[in-house]
């Protein structure tokens, strides 16, 4: 294991360590994530909080591989994935994470099956197991009535769980979760959170959720809190982190 | 291969979403390759009929024959008298290349320059004074009746053979008496015995084809008329003496042949003392020549086909460019989910040469209906080979790589952060 120190013992599917993201634009440099520590162990469900312009999303896309630090290492199951190619990366992104976006992201013109196969089919999976585990994952997430449908003729909910039921389909280390009920309403929003749980709790998947809104936080076995680039320890307090959003526009609106 | 017919199936997906935008931008491609096709059509059937006048005419003839020589500035002063114009082949000629090597036979044709008339209006069918080996030198047949016999030339017999524009010209249709009726040409009376054909309507330099020809025995010919013809032009009178219209010369060696024509035209530069009152046609010459004229022919109207391509391909880059704009969801979409680089240039790249090759196909329908409806209209022939429509096919694929690079390339180069959070 290339880990450096410690803890091996422990099965981390994702470490972070020292992780900064600094952006150049011209000789501005814009410093967003400034050192970041964190750790998701297997079978963890791990929910990354924080306002926007925490950091968050640029986090999300280096945890996605979409995007390289500038600075510190990322372990994927202990395995140090800096210094990746283009090709390296998406067979990663392909193998071991699965992605869940806010706007479900299924392609119209596909069917449910089709969409739930996409990862397979860049995975190079011949078609019957495709066909195969696409049913068994549709099951899963309730749906295996809904193979034929197109993702315009379900609701909100029902396409996240087969964005779901997608990410799910290589069997990936972890799901990579970006504000997954941020569209849907208060009671599809506790629907999928609960299909989340069963999927953690009883199948062991392990959950990463990148979100700003805390009222998801009693659904995640462990919170790390982002606050301008950094992991923010102060026990959380919502009101006056909210208090102080409003400061900060406020200022904002005075300094135009 | 897998990922391949997926993305096939994607392809067609996508052009099922957006039918009307693929039509109209496979457009170009559609009238791009129609115009080849038809073209090619066009151009080979043109090729074709062209080829087979020349071969009718026979690869192994040279063709000599008398003109009028170029007036020059001398005559011009006597053209209000009468006078008496000589010039063309001659027996001394016909003596000469007969002797020549690699001259196997030469059958002559003379004119005898009658007015041929339908009751009392001029036609421009022709009395021609033959050889008896005429009717197979110039590759014709009998449709009726039959060939003169030697006996005929021997006894200088009142017969003629006429060509079936003749029949159609002289008599009503239905007559089916024709072959042993007459015909009288200003004194003489013919008894037609038969009808010749030449299925290519074969033009023979300065006097045409023997189709419109009546023709009769040389020997016939030459106690009628001898070889003065004696013309009325306005108030004057002209005689022209011509003692031959035309050899047919048959080689012996066809390889020898560029050779051989060369002696006769020197020959003749010789004999008539610089005065070029003959001409002299290889057939097998011309047709190197056609086959040359028709290359260039067909390289200007590819040229134009291309352009109208490279338009049409033009039209289609820009559209896949705004697809690619439009589609950066899908493509980021796809990144995240473990498409590689390679995978997305694959996707869109068989997505242009899908819809170029269909707009082949259909381009292909239209070149062959275009050039229906051109050889219905205008009995124009037209020929579709099997290469032209392999090479409209390739044209069409080649179109879709050449211009569904660059949007594929950068389709490819989307930078998935950024295009995922385009909405």
């Amino acid at each position: 294991m290339a880990g450096t120190g410690g803890n091996a013992a422990i099965d981390y599917i994702v470490r972070l360590v020292d992780i900064r993201k600094t952006y150049f634009s011209g000789d501005l440099q814009v410093p967003v994530l400034k050192g970041i520590d964190a750790t998701v162990r297997r079978g963890e469900f791990v929910g990354f909080i924080g306002t926007s312009g925490s950091g968050k999303s640029t986090l999300l896309n280096i945890l996605g591989m979409l995007d390289v630090p500038t600075g510190g290492e990322y372990f994927l199951e202990e395995l140090e994935v800096g210094g990746f190619t283009d090709v390296e990366q998406a067979t990663i992104r392909n193998r071991k994470i699965g992605f869940i976006f806010q706007s479900f992201n299924l392609f119209p013109h596909l069917s449910v099956e089709e969409n739930i196969e996409v990862p397979m089919v860049y995975g190079r999976v011949p078609k019957k197991i495709r066909r195969k585990r696409a049913l068994d994952l549709a099951e899963r997430v309730g749906l295996g009535h809904r193979l034929g449908h197109r993702p315009t003729q379900l609701s909100g909910g029902e396409c996240q769980r087969i964005a779901i039921a997608r990410a799910l389909s290589n069997n990936p280390a972890f799901i990579l979760a970006d504000e997954p009920t941020g569209n849907l309403d208060e009671k599809t929003s506790d629907e999928i959170m609960k299909l989340f749980h069963e999927l953690n709790q009883q199948q062991g998947v392990t959950i990463v959720m990148v979100t700003h809104n805390p009222a998801l936080g009693p659904h995640y076995d462990k919170i790390i809190r982002l606050r301008d680039g950094r992991i923010d320890d102060t026990p959380f307090n919502w009101e006056a982190r909210e208090q102080e959003r409003l400061a900060k526009a406020e200022r904002k609106e005075a300094a135009k | 291969m897998m990922l391949v017919r997926d993305l096939f199936r994607l392809s067609l997906h996508n052009l099922q979403l957006h039918k009307v935008r693929s039509t109209l931008t496979s457009l170009g491609v559609i009238f791009g390759v129609g115009s080849v096709i038809a073209m090619l059509a066009i151009s080979e059937g043109a090729k074709q009929a062209a080829l087979a006048q020349i071969q009718a005419m026979g690869v192994d003839k040279i063709i000599v024959f008398s003109k009028r020589p170029p007036v020059d500035g001398k005559s011009e002063g006597s053209n209000n008298a009468s006078v008496m114009e000589r010039y063309g082949l001659n027996d001394r000629d016909l003596g000469n290349i007969a002797k020549m090597d690699n001259v196997a036979r030469i059958t002559s044709i003379f004119d005898v320059r009658k007015k041929v008339l339908k009751g009392l209006n001029r036609t421009d069918l022709k009395l021609i004074g033959c050889d008896y080996e005429f009717l197979h030198d110039s590759q014709s047949k009998m449709e009726k009746g039959r060939w003169f016999s030697p006996a005929d030339f021997k006894n200088n017999a009142y017969v003629c053979v006429i060509g079936k524009n003749v029949k159609r010209r002289l008599f009503s249709i239905g007559n089916t008496n024709i072959v042993g009726s007459t015909i009288r040409i200003e004194d003489a009376v013919f008894r037609i015995v038969g009808i010749i054909d030449n299925k290519y309507g074969t033009q023979y330099p300065e006097i045409g084809s023997q189709n419109d020809m009546i023709l009769i025995p040389m020997t016939t010919a030459r106690a009628l008329y001898k070889d003065y013809t004696f013309l009325r032009e306005g108030r004057n009178f002209k005689i022209t003496r011509i003692e031959y219209d035309l050899f047919l010369i048959k080689v012996a060696d066809t390889s020898y042949i560029e050779n051989t024509a060369k002696r006769v035209t020197g020959y003749l530069e010789k004999a008539h003392s610089n005065t070029k009152d003959w001409g002299v046609m290889v057939p097998l010459e011309l047709l190197m020549q056609m086959e040359q004229t028709q290359n260039i022919f067909t390289i200007v109207m590819g040229s134009i086909a291309g352009i109208s391509l490279v338009v049409g391909g033009i039209g289609i880059m820009n559209i896949m460019l705004a697809s690619v704009y439009e589609r950066r969801k899908e493509i980021g979409t796809r990144r995240a989910l473990g498409a590689q680089k390679s995978d997305i240039l694959l996707q869109f790249l068989i997505e242009t040469v899908f819809l170029t090759s269909i707009g082949g196909i259909t381009g292909i329908m239209l070149g062959v209906g275009i050039g229906s409806a051109i050889t219905y209209y205008t009995a124009m022939p037209t020929i579709y080979s099997a290469w032209s429509i392999v090479l409209a096919l390739v044209i069409s694929s080649l179109t879709g790589v050449i211009f569904g690079t660059y949007p594929a390339y950068k389709a490819a180069q989307q930078n998935p952060i950024t295009v995922l959070r385009a909405e």
